[in-house]
């Protein structure tokens, strides 16, 4: 990718030297034409560089194939899987196949830097599709070092709210983030979370969290929501991952006077304090963060968790049906499944317009192709169509519209999932509308 | 907040890691070791239990664990640590974390990514009615509960005790133990065949490894990093109740398991994902004041 790239602009910039000094090429210039050229030539038979010549695009996925969020990656990995078909079927990019690499962070910080070092290095990937909040905030600098964009279905933290993005200016690379998520924000369905809270009359609530960023994010926003909508606090505990029991915690949460209690853990250690409370008949309303509306959670803690209730990002994107169709995979649909599908089209549409596959055209196109009044496209296929006509596009997407703020945010419709019957059932959309109160602009 | 509440929250939790750490200990004062690496063995126990959990009664699925540990104990012993008896505690360590690495990942491949659990029921009983004692925010006494599956933990850690004291004191094999925790060299001299002793030490650590498996297989789940996710805790347990002591690990698995229940409890709203440092902090403490830990043995070389 770098060589490739790197010597087309070296060529470029030696063919203007030429017209501009003289008309007459003289045996120096001609040497360096010749030698960038036939260097040139070399590296792209060599396949240096991803962008180089016809050859396929490569695309990187940092992924959870183990670690603590590994439940979720088979749906996510499916749905890029899909797209990544349906974008090939119809001629890739640029009239290149697009080729996925995808390699296992197993969700840890220091895995997901070597992991992003070998996909840019390595593999010349020109664009990520992945990584978490756990991994992209104790990685934000160095992201911003790979100048690689990272367009990802997972992060909810509300860390990245004002840092991604290309800020309004496409064509200025230098105040950019190049962050793009196509999940909404814990900012947004945590405020789901809190209105839905509201609504059902719970004025006092207690938190209990887990101690990594990506748990802290989901309760950080619900109390901020919460708080700021008139409600009221009385106990927050954070606990230790990993903990064999959670009593203890339980004991002083359930200490002060509440009618609700949100959990924010990641799946098996809300099972075991979710058991823990069920054991210690503390009732009260259960509010469960998006990740925990599982069915593994009913089956462990049984009937106790009946009326429990989750927010999760909502499928309301316009062109939820495009994704459905094309999703054949025996992987559930979670709720970063729609993410994915979006993140890897939206993607693949920057490549298209920006008529060249580096890093820094794909950065420069992200917004325009989710933006504007263009024609609005529901998959890679129309868009691909729609450019190859001259006109400018903007893609609908299956989670949300994918129209990125200026710090390449979504945001869309949340939905309530209830535990009723032993599972989850979905009884209330929240619109993106309505969440719209709770992410002002300028923040967001 | 209740205090007696705490603390049986505090001797449950001290029950499940008295269990492994007696284990952990009596390897490292007769094999003469640390092993990182014994964490995998708990995991091990677990996932034997689950699948034996399958198809035969609890308490016979936790057995066959018992046995299976013990199984794979000895025979990682014999694969990794009896050919390099000699070379001293710290190759062996080393050793131990190398093999613990390996194990995850020789799990991990095996047995997936997702999580097993035991099917089982879990019987509350309340104690209500109990006088409040309150002094400032905390209530010396106070309503309290107490759960089937508690009662399962700190009765099993109780019949481990109790056997573990009858064969230290009553049997030749254990007595043989205890003169090789005291000196090698002299267990030799009289007689007493050292490598047959390490071999049950190694099994005997497997059982009890299995056992704590099973246990926090219940209370939690079953997966790659069940025993990893305990095994500072162990180490820290052992340490404090003083290297090589059985009765030390026991006392210091109590202490553990109540700061962590206490501090959880009782710290600054902002500060209670730190109990499990605090913990640390107390093992740092008594360090500092008797190095040799609870049970007044030295600390050896490692």
């Amino acid at each position: 990718m770098v060589g490739w790239w790197y010597l087309s602009q070296k060529y470029d910039a030696s063919s203007a030297m030429v017209s501009r000094d003289t008309n007459v090429v003289d045996r120096r210039t001609f040497l360096k034409l010749t030698g960038g050229s036939g260097l040139a030539a070399t590296a792209g038979c060599l396949g240096f560089g991803g962008d180089g010549g016809g050859g396929p695009i490569v695309i990187g996925q940092p992924a959870a194939l183990t670690g603590q969020w590994d439940f979720l990656q088979p749906g996510v990995s499916a749905a890029t899987d899909a797209a990544i078909q349906h974008i090939n079927d119809a001629g890739g990019p640029l009239d290149r196949e697009v080729e996925l690499q995808r390699r296992d962070t197993a969700v840890a910080p220091q895995e997901a830097r070597t992991v992003v070092t070998q996909l840019v290095e390595n593999d010349d990937a020109v664009a990520l599709l992945g990584l978490f909040s756990s991994e992209l905030n104790p990685l934000f600098d160095f992201i911003q070092e790979q100048e690689t964009p990272v367009v990802t279905p997972w992060p909810g933290s509300n860390f990245l709210d004002t840092r991604g993005g290309d800020k309004g200016t496409p064509d200025d690379l230098s105040d950019d983030g190049w962050i793009w998520r196509t999940v909404i924000s814990d900012t947004v369905h945590t405020a789901g979370a809190a209105l839905r809270a509201l609504d059902d009359g719970h004025e006092t609530v207690g938190v209990i969290n887990g101690n990594t960023e990506g748990a802290k994010s989901w309760a950080d926003g619900f109390v901020n929501a919460y708080e700021a909508n008139g409600g009221t606090v009385a106990e927050r505990v954070e606990v230790s991952q990993g903990s064999s029991s959670y009593q203890s915690a339980l004991d002083r949460l359930f200490g002060t006077d509440f009618s609700a209690f949100a959990v924010s853990l990641p799946l098996e250690d809300a099972i075991t304090l979710m058991s823990d409370w069920a054991d210690g008949n503390y009732g009260r309303q259960p509010i469960l963060s998006d990740p925990l509306a599982q069915q593994d959670l009913v089956d462990q803690v049984g009937d106790p968790l009946s009326g429990a209730w989750a927010a999760s990002p909502g499928e309301s994107g316009p062109n939820y049906d495009a994704f459905e169709s094309a999703y054949e995979a025996d992987a559930d649909i979670n709720a970063w499944t729609p993410p994915a599908w979006d993140a890897t089209m939206v993607t693949a549409l920057a490549i298209e317009r920006a008529g060249e596959a580096t890093p820094e055209a794909i950065e420069q196109n992200l917004g325009p192709v989710s933006r504007g009044d263009g024609t609005e496209v529901a998959t890679f296929q129309e868009g691909k169509e729609a450019l190859n006509n001259d006109e400018e596009i903007n893609y609908q997407g299956a989670a949300t519209d994918v129209t990125f703020t200026d710090f390449g945010n979504v945001i869309g419709s949340v939905v309530i999932n209830e535990v009723q019957d032993g599972e989850f059932t979905q009884v209330e959309t929240i619109s993106a509308d309505d969440l719209r109160e709770f992410v002002p602009e300028g923040e967001y | 907040m209740g205090l007696v509440q705490n603390v049986v929250f505090g001797l449950v939790q001290g029950s499940y890691i008295a269990i492994a750490a007696i284990g952990f200990t009596m390897i490292y004062g007769i094999v003469n070791m640390i092993n990182f690496a014994y964490g995998e063995y708990l995991t091990i126990g677990a996932f034997v239990g689950v699948l034996a959990a399958g198809v035969l009664p609890l308490p016979v699925a936790a057995l066959v664990a018992m046995v299976g540990a013990g199984a794979a104990s000895i025979a990682l012993a014999k694969l990794f640590f009896t050919p390099i008896n000699e070379t001293g505690p710290v190759p062996m360590l080393l050793t131990s974390i190398g093999l613990g690495l390996v194990l995850r990942n020789v799990i991990r491949l095996g047995a997936g990514r997702s999580a097993r659990y035991y099917d089982t029921e879990s019987a509350t009983y309340e104690f209500a009615g109990v006088p409040e004692v309150p002094v400032g925010s905390v209530d010396l006494l106070g309503n309290f509960f107490v759960t089937s599956r508690m009662l399962v933990v700190v009765g099993c850690a109780v019949a481990v005790f109790a056997i573990l004291h009858a064969l230290l004191t009553r049997t030749d094999v254990g007595i043989a133990m205890r003169a090789m925790s005291d000196s090698e060299d002299l267990a030799r001299v009289r007689g007493i065949d050292t490598q047959m002793i390490r071999n049950s030490v190694w099994v005997l650590a497997g059982v009890l490894a299995g056992l704590a498996g099973v246990l926090l297989g219940i209370q939690t789940n079953v997966s790659v990093t069940t025993g990893f996710s305990q095994i500072l805790q162990i180490l820290a347990a052992a340490i404090l109740g003083g290297a090589g002591s059985p009765y030390g690990a026991i006392a210091g698995s109590y202490v553990i398991g109540l700061v962590v229940a206490l501090s959880t409890a009782f710290l600054p709203a902002d500060m209670t994902g730190l109990s499990s440092a605090v913990a640390f902090l107390v093992l740092v403490v008594v360090l500092l004041v008797k190095p040799s830990g609870i049970a007044g043995e030295e600390v050896r070389e490692a």
